[in-house]
């Protein structure tokens, strides 16, 4: 397998591990999250401050993790009282404020700068040994995270969470503490995204605000979109695809000789235009939901 | 004083236009439509072309508010309606991917340099010690010009009837003979003139980058959220307080609290400001300060 290759799946298995906390919200709960990047920037300035205070990295996760609980909390909290847009809006507001305090506080781990120089993982291992051990390592938390969302989705929890998303007010008549499960999903699939962002901290080992902007949230909206709302699989399958079809778009920009804003330009189109056909023409995704509960 | 009541004029202009659009559209149709932000760009880029061709300013603002009108009807018809049936979630969803497509064309066709009105440079005036352009006075003039115009649609026609009408009950208004389609599409090209001009009248007091739509986000929704999305007018309200919020955040000199002679915050925290009192708003009083609506569960 070639570096390149080897680098496209590592970024892959940890967007898809995005991909299927936003889905276990969005998907299966309907919670409209376009915050999400801001868990996953809880796992990595974790590792930054790990690593600015001389902490070992793994404090630096149990820090992320810890802030993106805390995170996730507030967030399910915020949704008690709104529907679904104006939640929406109300975690994209609170996302770009975190990339914004980020930017501005030159104390606070480097301002605009970042932090550089974490320490990457398996960095020691010789040849492609070091990628490889890092791709079997992301691969194997991808596989966790997939079982993980499969035992709750296909629990009666998972249940009671498909019924909060399409009849939250039978779901309460019928005695679900919806305040409760909201909290829930939205602590798990923090504390997913936070294992996500520690990664991707010590695996390009630099962390800083420009990795917080919303178009990352977007990037993820379309992974689930177009594998497939409320379906595992599918998720991770948009994952993979989206991150190779963005990947190869340099490619494509050198072989047609187009200026650099090609770039840009066309992975905007990819993404935006990923969802709008989606939405369009197959809402369901290539891997529509399986309808059927425990079975399915 | 005066400085900072005229500052927040100020600011309140950017926001207004393309809050109140927002505020309008959404009362009708039920979804933040987050691809006004980028028809206003639309709108100033395509003023810009048209004054390079030649056109007066004059008519260029018009031709052009009139264009990015027919354009989001056009948008409304062949995506918003067709995603609508799928709920509001997925239309906003829908026009967030919208606007990344339009920032691609806008990428390529403009690049990331900034681009300005062709206008005489004239020196600040003085107002009773506060400093103030000519161009910042005739854009409040337009402003206010196309609120006003707005406003009487909504209050004195026919078409401002029926659009009250169905904004409170789309069934029973449509079961009253008004012909609802016609009268969102209505409504959605009013929106399209009003961000259009929002962001000419922006371009006017200083310039305009790609990157102006995503910029104007959160501050326009926060208005529109504030001012109780959904109640055109009290869009307007909530772009004075979102600005008086970012006017003070940044105007203020905090070192009286820190013990120190000046602390200014940097001018990026006025963005946080908005933000911040929108997430405040959103727990408190979710439903914004007038609201039109009756609250749901």
């Amino acid at each position: 397998m070639s570096e390149f290759l080897i680098h496209v799946a590592a970024v892959s298995c940890l967007y898809g591990i995005l991909a299927l906390a936003l889905n276990l919200q969005m998907g299966f709960s309907g919670l409209v999250n376009f915050g999400l990047i801001a868990l996953f920037g809880c796992g990595t300035y974790g590792a930054a401050f790990a690593h600015l205070w001389g902490w070992p990295p793994l404090a630096g996760l149990a820090l992320g993790l810890i802030f993106a609980a805390l995170m996730g909390l507030f967030f399910a909290r915020l949704g008690a009282r709104m529907s679904e847009d104006y939640w929406g809006i109300a975690t994209l507001s609170l996302a770009e404020i975190m990339r914004l305090v980020f930017t501005n506080e030159q104390a606070l781990a480097g301002g605009a700068q970042g932090v550089s120089g974490l320490p990457v993982s398996f960095a020691g291992l010789a040849g492609q040994g070091a990628g490889l051990s890092r791709l079997a390592l992301y691969a194997a938390l991808l596989a966790a995270a997939f079982v993980l969302c499969q035992r709750i989705t296909r629990s009666g929890f998972g249940m009671a969470l498909k019924m909060m998303r399409e009849e939250p007010q039978l779901a309460r008549a019928l005695g679900y503490d919806l305040g409760r499960m909201r909290a829930i999903v939205m602590v798990i699939s923090s504390l997913m995204a936070a294992v996500a962002g520690f990664l991707y901290a010590h695996y390009l080992s630099f962390v800083g605000p420009e990795q917080l902007m919303s178009h990352e949230t977007f990037l993820i909206w379309s992974m689930v979109i177009i594998g497939g709302i409320a379906n595992n699989w599918g998720v991770v399958a948009g994952a993979f695809l989206m991150q190779f079809a963005l990947a190869y778009v340099p490619f494509v920009k050198d072989w047609l000789d187009m200026p650099s804003d090609f770039v840009a330009a066309t992975r905007l189109v990819i993404v935006g235009g990923g969802i709008l056909a989606f939405l369009i023409w197959r809402p369901k995704g290539l891997f529509p939901e399986r309808i059927g509960g425990s079975h399915g | 004083m005066i400085q900072f009541l005229i500052d927040t004029i100020i600011r309140a202009l950017d926001l207004a236009l393309i809050a109140v659009a927002l505020s309008g559209v959404y009362s009708l149709i039920k979804f933040p439509n987050v691809a006004l932000v980028q028809y206003a760009v639309v709108g100033a880029f395509v003023g810009m072309l048209l004054q390079q061709a030649g056109l007066p300013l004059v008519l260029a603002l018009p031709v052009s508010a009139i264009f990015v009108g027919l354009v989001a009807v056009i948008f409304n018809v062949l995506l918003f309606e067709r995603l609508l049936t799928e709920g509001s979630a997925i239309a906003l969803i829908g026009s967030l991917a919208l606007s990344m497509i339009l920032s691609a064309v806008f990428l390529l066709a403009f690049g990331p340099a900034a681009y300005r009105f062709d206008l005489a440079v004239a020196p600040a005036m003085r107002v009773l010690g506060a400093r103030i352009t000519v161009h910042q006075l005739s854009t409040l003039a337009i402003t206010v010009a196309a609120l006003g115009g707005f406003a009487a649609i909504l209050f004195f026609t026919r078409l401002g009837r029926e659009m009250r009408a169905t904004a409170t009950n789309k069934v029973l208004a449509s079961a009253s003979g008004i012909d609802t389609r016609r009268v969102i599409n209505a409504t959605v090209f009013l929106s399209g003139v009003l961000a259009a001009l929002g962001g000419m009248t922006l371009a006017m007091r200083g310039s305009v980058s790609i990157d102006l739509g995503t910029q104007m986000l959160l501050p326009v929704f926060a208005a529109a959220i504030l001012g109780g999305l959904g109640n055109a007018l009290g869009a307007i309200a909530g772009a004075l307080v979102i600005s008086a919020a970012e006017t003070f955040v940044t105007n203020t000199n905090f070192g009286v609290l820190t013990g120190t002679d000046f602390l200014f915050l940097p001018a990026s925290y006025a963005q946080t400001a908005s933000f911040a009192l929108l997430v405040g708003f959103l727990l408190l009083r979710p439903s914004g300060l007038f609201t039109s609506e009756v609250s749901r569960v």
